[in-house]
């Protein structure tokens, strides 16, 4: 049986990263497009957790730096979800193509 | 304690003169804190609020001003045993931008305090938001660490997002903001999976290391895959401050559907920290060559810039012809204008060469000057738009009748912006050719001809839109009644262009200032050793 190495782990980054680059490029949906995010955000931990430990024993950086990203994902998704209830309240709608009212 | 002070980043606690260094930022901090109080304890005012604000920034511009003598002669790279990993630093180019974005400040703030304050309810929310987000932009340009340009970009951002869409039931804000805070969370999660790749590739999270490795790896005549990706995702978060081609989908939507005065805040400051960034990060790459003939290492990165610059100021103005609101005009012409300061970003120049410091002289210059223009400009934007309820170009007809003294300023700053001599922003557009043309007999004559032609040929185009404005305003009249504006308002505007004016006469006392901030950047050259073994070697053991 074959040992999980770094590769293993890059692949399953890579891959939430793809999902959450199509989910954020066929979504119309605001909170989709926000959960795209969220996946990609979630493949930056994978990728810096991995590295650490596959990089060295008393690597700290990168987990660090994962801290901040739950820490920055979780502030963005408390302000966008306050946003588009605003865009609700005004448009009825969380439908991005729908709000057209800003042009050219 | 233990487990902190294992880590590279974080063994080094800053003494108290490091402290006093970064008291700016903490003042800033202070007075967001003030503004949460306030309601507590005076009420919620707008105007207490808003003199409270204007004392904090104001203590915030004299302690800026009081710290500059010592950074500098001796640039502080704080929160780091390892002075090159930087996580704050304060030296010249940080100090000059907060000088700038203080004043600047004060002048939204003044602008804010006209039109808004009357009618505002919501005062200490607007203020703490746009105070965060200045802070954040502080933080953008002061650090050579990834996460902190990762955590300052998100800072600045953020409360950029909410404060556009301040007015709830304002249907055009709520898009804008929607707008805005999609494109930045992309753009932010695909910056960040740009840094968690360079992280695991270079083993740090250092810009320096960082450029050490990209030029080594460079050097060999390969560009290894991953890494161009990486460098690629990485530049979209500075691409996505700086509103360029083709991260600026939000730009136009934001400046229209935001108040005026946010408008004029995030086209100035948001692009100018974004700028800085970038200049930053160029710089410490081009100080990672051992020596200055050896830089065409880097022109695939020069390049890169380069063309995107050049893009982003072609469509910036081919956007603005059709457009009927001002604000949008004026908000493509900043996307325009972002173009042609990306142009002097695009010249690596090696910091040991004769004239290293002529691009980012002439960059603090543009932003100088640029903040006058825009201040000017939508300051009169926002008096008439106040006055008559449309920020439409047909709202500006007969203005010269109506409201001269709003008028003239406007045409100075609307030529000013166009680039044509009497004003100062002729001297701009010089100093950033100037710059383009010190790299013209070197490594990148093709880009630096490339940049010159294309940034001459768009101030051709640029003057049709701008003019079309002034046209309206002095030889259109259909008789509309006369704009009665507040005293401030005109004052506000009046001194913008007197200052275009001005800084055309005293150019050399401000060329020397600019190029004073330019100076001495802190060394952030030479490497710290990796603390762990690369990329392949892990690889190889994982297997």
């Amino acid at each position: 049986m074959a040992t999980i190495s770094l590769n293993h782990y890059l692949i399953v980054g890579a891959v939430l990263f793809c999902t959450g680059l199509f989910t954020m490029m066929t979504k119309r949906n605001a909170i989709g497009i926000l959960i795209g995010v969220e996946l990609v955000l979630n493949s930056v931990n994978v990728n810096l957790i991995a590295f650490d430990r596959y990089l060295g024993p008393n690597r700290m950086d990168g987990q660090l730096m994962a801290l901040f990203v739950i820490v920055l994902a979780a502030a963005e998704a408390a302000l966008a979800v306050g946003i588009c209830i605003n865009l609700y309240k005004n448009v009825a709608t969380v439908d991005v193509d729908r709000a057209t009212s800003l042009r050219g | 304690m233990t487990l902190l002070g294992q880590t590279s980043a974080w063994s080094g606690i800053p003494v108290g003169e490091h402290l006093w260094v970064f008291s700016p930022m903490i003042a800033l901090i202070a007075t967001m804190l003030a503004v949460v109080a306030c309601p507590i304890v005076v009420g919620r005012s707008a105007r207490t609020i808003a003199r409270v604000a204007t004392l904090g920034v104001i203590v915030t511009l004299g302690l800026t001003l009081a710290t500059w003598g010592e950074v500098s002669t001796n640039p502080v790279s704080g929160l780091s045993t390892q002075p090159t990993s930087g996580m704050l630093i304060a030296d010249n180019l940080s100090i000059g931008f907060q000088v700038i974005l203080m004043v600047f400040l004060l002048g939204v703030i003044y602008l804010w305090k006209i039109g808004s304050a009357g009618s505002e309810e919501n005062a200490p929310e607007f203020f703490i938001l746009l105070l965060g987000s200045a802070l954040g932009m502080i933080l953008m340009v002061s650090t050579s660490n990834l996460l902190m340009i990762v955590l300052g970009i998100e800072m600045a951002s953020l409360p950029s997002y909410a404060i556009v869409g301040f007015n709830k039931r304002d249907r055009k804000g709520a898009e804008a903001s929607v707008k805005y805070m999609i494109f930045g969370a992309v753009c932010a999660a695909i910056m960040l999976y740009g840094v968690s790749l360079l992280y695991g590739m270079v083993g740090s999270l250092s810009v320096a290391d960082l450029a050490r490795y990209t030029v080594e790896q460079f050097a060999g005549g390969q560009h290894p895959l991953l890494l161009s990706v990486g460098l690629l995702c990485l530049l979209v978060g500075p691409a996505f401050k700086i509103s360029a081609v083709p991260f600026h989908f939000w730009c136009p939507d934001a400046f229209e559907g935001a108040r005026i005065e946010v408008t004029t805040w995030l086209s100035v400051a948001s692009k100018a920290a974004g700028l800085i960034l970038l200049a930053r990060m160029v710089s410490t790459f081009a100080g990672a060559v051992d020596e200055p003939l050896a830089m065409s290492v880097l022109k695939p990165l020069a390049w890169t810039i380069g063309i995107m610059a050049a893009v982003t100021c072609t469509l910036g103005n081919f956007a603005a012809y059709p457009q009927q609101s001002v604000k949008r005009l004026l908000a493509y012409s900043s996307i325009a204008h972002a173009g042609y300061m990306m142009m002097a970003v695009a010249v690596f120049l090696h910091p040991q060469a004769d004239r290293s410091g002529e691009p980012m002289a002439a960059l603090m210059f543009y932003i100088i000057v640029y903040v006058f223009m825009n201040l000017g400009a939508f300051g009169v934007t926002a008096l008439v738009s106040w006055e008559t309820g449309s920020d439409r170009i047909e709202g500006f007809t007969g203005l010269m009748r109506r409201a001269p003294w709003l008028a003239v300023p406007m045409v100075v700053c609307l030529i000013s912006l166009v680039g044509l001599p009497p004003m100062a922003g002729f001297l701009a557009k010089w100093w950033v050719l100037v710059a383009l043309g010190s790299l013209a007999d070197g490594w990148g004559a093709n880009l630096a001809w490339f940049l010159i032609i294309v940034a001459v040929v768009n101030t051709l185009i640029s003057l049709y839109y701008y003019l079309r404005i002034v046209v309206v305003m002095t030889l259109r009249d259909t008789g509309e009644p006369v704009i009665r504006s507040p005293i401030g308002g005109l004052a506000l505007v009046n001194f913008c262009a007197l200052m275009l004016l001005a800084l055309l006469v005293v150019s050399a006392p401000l060329k020397a200032t600019a190029d004073r901030f330019s100076r001495n950047l802190f060394d952030a050259t030479t490497v710290t050793q990796p603390a762990g073994e690369p990329v392949a070697a892990a690889l190889d053991r994982a297997d």
